[in-house]
């Protein structure tokens, strides 16, 4: 007989939006401190989980806006666009310094890789207080956010003010070193770093394994962002073809605009609706005359002295669905056909390097490492790993969510303590919208301006009325916010507002239903006694019920009448005016 | 020296301006000409609150909430303005000026509009002066009224009416019905009177036993009048024949439960 070992379970209830992001941020916290205006306080709350304001609210792909209950209402709120708002609007006075934090404990860590996985791992280590050194290959720290994500995306300085914020806090970053080539695991642990994480990401483009590929002119995506990000020449020619239809395919082709291109096709083997790239991006390229060609793939590419001519496709249907869940593309027999190019792009996936690595670490097939997926611990104790090298290609907030992940381990393990226990969450999404008109009746979604490089130029006065009618804009569009989590979710610091729930007294309750009438979120209900019973999980503790109770057997936790009026004789025992 | 009138501002955490906000450490904060009072939606001011800081010697009460349709509460602001037009109903039977309550929309980006909600109302508070409940002597009748008004505003009909008045006027009963707004004013008028003073009644009784004739004469009122929301008062419990002192019946109040 087998042993049954109960799991014990963390149970969360989370609002959807949160429940959503993998790197745990409160989005419905910092929406709240946005519709009292208070947006560096809104940023402030978005540092206590992660690093990347900044960064995540230009380029992430922004799962919590997909999954914001606002949408069964009208349209999801702008999540996003409040985000990056906010943190621009907190650099309004240059950029944001941090006092370093005491290291309060002597074990060294070493991080491989100044990525967004690395990055947030050394991060959160640094602020438990580790010693903490990330080694980089580059000559500048960021991994894709500064290499892969193209300029007009995200700005280099963005990026750098970021990553200049977490060194504030005492994370030393070594660049120029090169893992498997100037340290490797021996010479690290020898060095006396008693943890490593391993987040090198996933640096090499996939290839397309089709004839012609080593051609002069084939520029693999992610070598090509990489070359232009570090300010290298690259000529396209006038004719580009980029092949894929993921984020670095969009990249790849508005960057070659930039670069001079003319004419630039992005060719993509399945059809538009299974394109993985953000739906913003792809009708941004098809604004900037970007050519898309659908359910084609290339079957080789044409040479003429050693340089591109031409790429040659076939062209595809879709089949039965594959394991991704997608259809799969089945080439469509003799429908051969070419296109004149100067330039191939292959965007088709990336690969991680992982030839210098103990073979007992990976998955070889899949050119990963292969970890416990809760504790991100490798096959050799002391060393983890995480974000792309694990997960293959995946997202800047999917690699916070690991790095933060690794750093709970490796401070567990540094600890000497269990690294699974009360780790393993349940989480339950709360959600109180129903179809009310009331909610219907609030603001239509706002959608931040597109601004371009052609900016215009304002005066200094008309620039603070621009601000503060954006700001306006913004507490508007974060108002929209239904709070779908419990009152606490709202405002985790109690300085800002305290958190508050509505109790009932039974042996005053009558049942008489004004609570249920009057609460507008539905968290009053009668229990099986007919007595008014709160749901905790969607009490937002607004006393509206306390308010109007005729047996007045409802009062609030926290803030009583009797709290109230406490309140306003001090307020009134203090000198006027 | 020049009137500084003492007004409460009853604000919500979700339109207080953020300058003014900030600036406060807790939840009480000075506002030049106002000492403001935050709460965490105007929906949760229980109509006694208003009544007892005028009790208190206030002499104006502002509330200022977000303007609907936009609530951080969904409809609190709407709640509150329910109840501030019952107050203000109230205040008028009490002998104490209605427009020393009240009630303005703001967001927290308006700070000028803020500046200018309170300088109005405090413009309009220093015109009526002092409250005749503020100081050491404060008018007795006035505040006798005032409590009776409370007593009101704690008691179940009122605000079981007042709760139900979404579900009266926008949605139908079981059997189809709908009242309309006039009809809803109409019955929600007529019950503060009659609540006003049955109150008034069952105070003045409590501190001393009184006959009818008495309170008619206080109250100002034909006794006929009077003795029907006796017996109304006593079927509820509200009040009790004491005895007879020769032909004159005398009440005294109960305490209700």
């Amino acid at each position: 007989m087998t042993a049954v070992c109960r799991v014990f379970k963390n149970k969360r209830k989370l609002p959807p939006c949160r429940a959503a992001c993998p790197a745990d941020v409160n989005v419905q916290g910092y929406i709240a401190l946005l519709q009292q205006g208070k947006f560096k306080e809104s940023v402030e709350l978005i540092r206590k989980s992660m690093p990347f304001p900044a960064i995540c609210g230009r380029v992430c792909f922004s799962p919590c806006q997909d999954a914001c209950s606002r949408k069964n209402v009208d349209q999801p709120v702008g999540i996003r666009y409040l985000k990056q708002l906010a943190a621009n609007i907190e650099r309004e006075q240059g950029r944001i310094k941090s006092d370093p934090i005491p290291k309060t404990h002597s074990e060294k860590v070493a991080i491989v890789g100044a990525g967004p996985a690395g990055l947030s791992a050394a991060y959160e280590l640094a602020k438990l207080g580790y010693p903490v050194t990330v080694f980089e290959r580059m000559p500048e720290p960021g991994g894709m956010m500064r290499y892969g994500i193209p300029d007009y995306r995200l700005q280099k300085y963005v990026v750098a003010n970021e990553i200049a914020y977490i060194q504030d806090l005492g994370v030393k970053i070594k660049t120029g070193v090169e893992f498997g080539k100037d340290i490797n695991l021996d010479t690290l642990r020898n060095n006396g770093y008693k943890a490593i994480l391993i987040a090198n990401g996933a640096q090499q483009s996939r290839k397309l394994r089709i004839p012609g590929e080593d051609l002069e002119g084939v520029f693999h995506a992610v070598e090509f962002l990489r070359h232009v990000a570090l300010g290298k020449t690259v000529d396209v020619g006038e004719k580009v073809a980029v092949v894929g239809g993921g984020n670095s395919a969009i990249d790849a082709a508005r960057t070659s605009l930039r670069l001079g291109a003319k004419q630039i096709t992005v060719l993509y083997r399945r059809s538009r609706n299974e394109m993985p790239a953000l739906p913003h991006e792809i009708e941004a390229a098809e604004e900037e005359g970007i050519k898309f060609h659908f359910l084609v793939a290339p079957k080789q590419i044409i040479g003429e002295g050693g340089r591109v001519k031409a790429i040659e496709c076939l062209r595809m249907e879709l089949g039965e669905p594959d394991a991704s869940g997608r259809r799969r593309p089945v080439p469509i027999q003799e429908s051969e056909h070419i296109y004149e190019v100067d330039t191939v792009i292959p965007a088709i996936g990336q690969l991680s390097e992982t030839s210098y690595l103990p073979s007992i670490l990976l998955d070889e097939r899949a050119r990963t490492i292969s970890v416990d997926p809760l504790t991100l611990e490798t096959k050799i104790p002391s060393i983890f790993a995480g974000g792309d090298i694990v997960t293959g290609p995946a997202s800047i907030i999917e690699a916070v969510g690991a790095g933060k992940r690794a750093a709970v381990s490796i401070d567990r393990y540094l600890n000497g303590k269990d690294l699974r226990r009360g780790r393993e969450e349940e989480i339950e999404e709360t959600t109180w919208v129903k179809d009310r008109e009331a909610i219907t009746k609030k603001l239509e979604r706002y959608t931040a301006p597109h601004v371009d490089a052609g900016r215009q130029k304002v005066s200094f006065e008309e620039a603070d009325e621009l601000l503060a009618k954006i700001k306006e804009v913004a507490m508007f569009e974060a108002r929209r916010c239904l709070e779908c989590g419990p009152c606490t979710e709202c405002l985790e610091s109690e300085e800002l507002c305290e958190a508050d729930k509505a109790v009932v007294d039974e042996t005053l309750c009558t049942g008489c239903n004004v609570c249920v009438l009057v609460c507008p979120f539905g968290a009053i209900n009668k229990d099986e006694n007919g007595l008014a019973k709160v749901d905790e999980d969607l009490c937002k503790g607004c006393g509206v019920c306390s308010a109007s109770c005729p047996e007045r057997a409802i009062s609030m936790q926290r803030f009583t009448a009797a709290q109230i009026m406490t309140d306003v004789v001090t307020a009134l025992g203090r000198e006027f005016t | 020296m020049m009137f500084k009138p003492r007004i409460i501002g009853f604000i919500c955490n979700w339109s207080l301006p953020t300058e003014v906000d900030i600036a406060s450490s807790n939840r009480i904060s000075g506002y030049p000409k106002i000492r403001i009072v935050r709460v965490k939606c105007i929906g949760r001011i229980d109509p006694a609150i208003v009544l007892e800081t005028f009790v208190k010697g206030a002499d104006g009460v502002l509330v200022i909430g977000c303007p609907p349709p936009d609530c951080h509460y969904i409809e609190g602001n709407l709640q509150a303005e329910r109840k501030i037009k019952m107050l203000k109903e109230f205040l008028s039977l009490t002998g104490l000026e209605p427009e020393r309550l009240g009630l303005e929309w703001s967001y927290p980006f308006e700070i000028e509009r803020f500046a200018r909600i309170i300088n109005d109302f405090r413009n309009k508070v220093t015109v009526l002066g002092s409250s005749p409940l503020a100081g050491e002597r404060p008018d007795m009748d006035i505040l006798l009224n005032i409590k009776a008004a409370k007593a009101a505003v704690e008691d179940f009909r009122l605000r079981v009416l007042v709760g139900r008045e979404i579900e009266l006027t926008e949605k139908e009963n079981v059997f189809g019905e709908k009242i309309s707004q006039e009809e809803f004013d109409a019955l929600l008028y007529e019950t503060i009177r009659v609540e006003f003073i049955r109150h008034k009644i069952h105070l003045l009784t409590k501190e001393k036993l009184m006959s009818i004739k008495e309170i008619a004469s206080i109250t100002n009122m034909k006794p006929c009048l009077v003795l029907r929301h006796i017996v109304n008062m006593r079927r509820k419990g509200m009040i009790t024949l004491d005895h007879v002192e020769k032909t004159t019946p005398l009440y005294k109040a109960l305490e209700v439960q």
